[in-house]
């Protein structure tokens, strides 16, 4: 800084003089004041800038590809229908309290189980699929059973999966979903077991009996409204422990009457086959015996026919010829030939014959 | 003097910031509000959005949750109309419906208002439960069950009692039913009773079962048998039929046909192993004498 008043030649010689306090220095420390206060506005600028920014940007938010996302404003959905939701991917809205982001699962299948028909246990057995002793009682808060159309007492465990299909309804109709869900489950059960008997629901109908569980279920949530739609699902039927041996020997003296009925009808097949097969040998041999009769009495009939008029020339030569030829044949078979001799009629004759042969045997021809 | 309009809007947004907590709030979609001036109630508000108010003290919001809320007590006994003692757990939805009631009645309370649906939602069940029998809840016969027909008892009992409450009772269920802790044991040994029952019965039926049906077998086989051989005597007799239509034939020489049937029968009695014992003067063997006695004569 130069002071105008000051000569411009060579200063003069002397003691130095101080500075003069003057208006020009006030000016100076108002100018350097100013520039620091202007420096200090340019850094909050800069900062409340990258506050604003950082306001925006919390704005952003992503809806994963298994969700939905509903944005309320001031508390109202926006949009109207199917733009209410928005689609997985990146979007943006105020922050809260302005814009709230609810995020819905919607691809996901969610699983709910009934609570109140299943026995009490402790995830130590659970790990080992064992089940608690048996201890001839039930206790109501502890463990849970059905009774059943013909007042047995059996376990009951309906595991149901779902999608939410109808978000806003899900989300915003009800304080909790999956526990109204889990009691609708509950009542299912009941219901179903109210009208089948234990053996029906254990053993025989089985099917019938999950049919009823998750078409009662299915009825309860279309009368709840409650936005879901039930995925294929389970419905677990078992026996209490304490009648579990009493209901196995049951099944196994119906295994065994099965076993005893099954062997008949075998012993039935069997027999009636073979008598089909008999009756068809008899058919056989008569139809046989049938042809051979007549056949040979036609044979013969031809054979008489033949030798008729031979016979009518001279009956009695025909005769000795006949019965010599046939003897002479006749000869040849006959074993054992014996020829007595004639005598006086005074002379008496004793003939012994040893007539008790060795039995014929099949194979080797009888020794003699 | 010069303003920053940057630090005028800043300022006025900070303003407006601060009006808006005093001057407004937002009813949110689950929401129903109402609004009370200096204690006393000015305005419900059951669709959502920004609404203005006048500042605390003045007004004041009061907001309750108007989504169908579950409710249940647990582990309860009642008695059927027949004496039974029997366990029934029921559930409920309800929802806020009319605020200002629900305001007046419980104040900001929800637990209260639970509290008194509890006592109602008993007092129908025990009704309800004591007026059918235990064979309205659990039978054999599906037409004389009346599980829906209770429950929708229930419903309206409860919703006549709770109409002041400003409340909705939107659903209703029966979620257990059971028996008391004793009566299981004696509901088990009945059920192993009536399975040694069935065991017996199994037994007895298997073996009848299989005598039948080996019997029947029997009974066929004789009667398949039986048809067999009648089928087969009829063959043979419509055989034996034919065969005498060819007796015309021999009709016509019954001398030839007589020798002829006994040289058959003679050469059929004699085919195997037969002794025979012959007079010498038996043709053609009487050859055989006079060819043996004329030695004898000579010598």
């Amino acid at each position: 800084m130069s002071d105008p008043q000051l000569p411009p030649a060579a200063p003069p010689p002397g003691p130095p003089t101080l500075p003069p306090v003057s208006a020009g220095a006030d000016d100076a420390s108002s100018q350097a004041l100013a520039e620091a206060f202007g420096s200090s506005f340019k850094i909050v600028k800069f900062l409340m800038a990258g506050l604003v920014l950082v306001f925006l940007c919390s704005g952003m938010f992503v809806v994963q590809p298994n969700q939905l996302a509903i944005v309320l404003l001031f508390g109202r959905p926006m949009g109207t229908g199917p733009d209410q939701l928005k689609k997985p991917g990146w979007h943006w809205a105020w922050p809260y309290p302005i814009n709230e982001v609810v995020r819905i699962p919607i691809g996901e299948i969610q699983t709910a189980t009934s609570t109140t028909g299943w026995h009490a246990s402790i995830p130590e057995l659970d790990a080992l699929g064992r089940e608690p002793a048996p201890q001839g009682i039930l206790r109501p808060e502890a463990d849970g059973y059905t009774l059943t159309a013909d007042g047995n007492i059996i376990h009951v465990r309906a595991t149901v999966k779902y999608r939410i299909t109808d978000p806003v309804r899900y989300v915003f109709g009800f304080a909790h979903a999956p526990t109204l869900l889990t009691n609708l489950l509950n009542n299912a059960i009941i219901y179903a077991s109210a009208r089948m008997t234990a053996d029906a629901a254990l053993y025989k109908d089985k099917a019938g009996f999950r049919d009823l569980v998750l078409e009662r279920v299915r009825q309860l949530i279309a009368q709840a409204d409650l936005g879901i739609t039930l995925e294929p699902s389970d419905v677990e039927t078992k026996t209490p422990v304490d009648v579990r041996q009493a209901f196995e020997e049951v099944n196994a003296a119906e295994q065994e009457r099965s076993r005893k009925i099954s062997d008949a009808l075998g012993y039935q097949d069997q027999i009636t086959a073979k008598a089909l097969g008999e009756a068809q040998a008899i058919l056989a041999r008569a139809a046989g015996a049938s042809n051979r009769l007549v056949t040979a009495i036609t044979a013969e009939a031809q054979a008489f026919r033949d030798q008729l008029p031979e016979y009518r020339k001279d009956p009695e030569l025909f005769r000795q010829r006949l019965l010599a030829a046939r003897l002479s044949r006749l000869m040849t078979n006959v074993q054992e030939k014996f020829f007595l001799s004639e005598r006086a009629e005074t002379q008496s004759r004793e003939l012994r014959l040893q007539l008790s042969r060795e039995p014929v045997k099949s194979e080797a021809p009888p020794a003699r | 003097m010069k303003r920053n309009p940057v630090t005028l809007a800043t300022g006025a947004l900070v303003v407006l910031i601060f009006a808006a907590m005093l001057f407004a709030f937002q009813v949110r979609q689950t929401e129903v509000v109402i609004v009370t001036t200096l204690g006393r109630y000015a305005r419900s508000i059951e669709a959502p959005g920004l609404y203005f108010r006048w500042p605390w003290p003045i007004q004041n919001v009061h907001r309750f949750d108007n989504r169908i809320r579950n409710l249940e007590k647990k582990y309860e006994q009642t008695t059927t109309a027949d004496g039974r003692i029997i366990v029934i757990d029921v559930f409920l939805g309800w929802r806020v419906k009319e605020p200002r009631k629900f305001l007046e009645l419980f104040g900001d309370n929800l637990a209260a208002a639970e509290r008194n649906l509890e006592i109602q939602l008993r007092t129908a069940k025990n009704n309800t439960v004591g007026s059918h029998p235990l064979a309205d809840f659990i039978s054999v016969d599906p037409q004389s069950l009346r599980f829906d027909q209770i429950e929708a008892e229930m419903l309206r009992e409860i919703r006549a009692a709770t109409a002041n409450f400003g409340v909705e009772i939107v659903l209703l269920g029966i979620k257990q039913i059971g028996l008391p802790e004793s009566i299981t044991t004696k509901v088990f040994d009945r059920m192993k009773a009536e399975r040694e029952r069935l065991v017996k019965q199994f037994q007895g039926e298997g073996e009848r079962e299989s005598i039948r049906i080996r019997s029947e077998a029997d009974l066929q086989r004789e009667r398949i048998l039986a048809e067999a051989e009648g089928k087969a005597r009829q063959i043979l007799g419509e055989a034996e039929a034919r065969a005498a239509a060819q007796l015309k034939t021999f009709e016509q020489n019954p001398e030839l046909a007589v020798f002829l049937l006994k040289l058959d029968a003679l050469e059929q009695s004699l085919k195997e192993r037969a002794t025979l014992v012959l007079d010498p003067r038996t043709p053609p063997f009487d050859l055989l004498q006079n060819a043996v006695t004329a030695p004898g004569r000579s010598n």
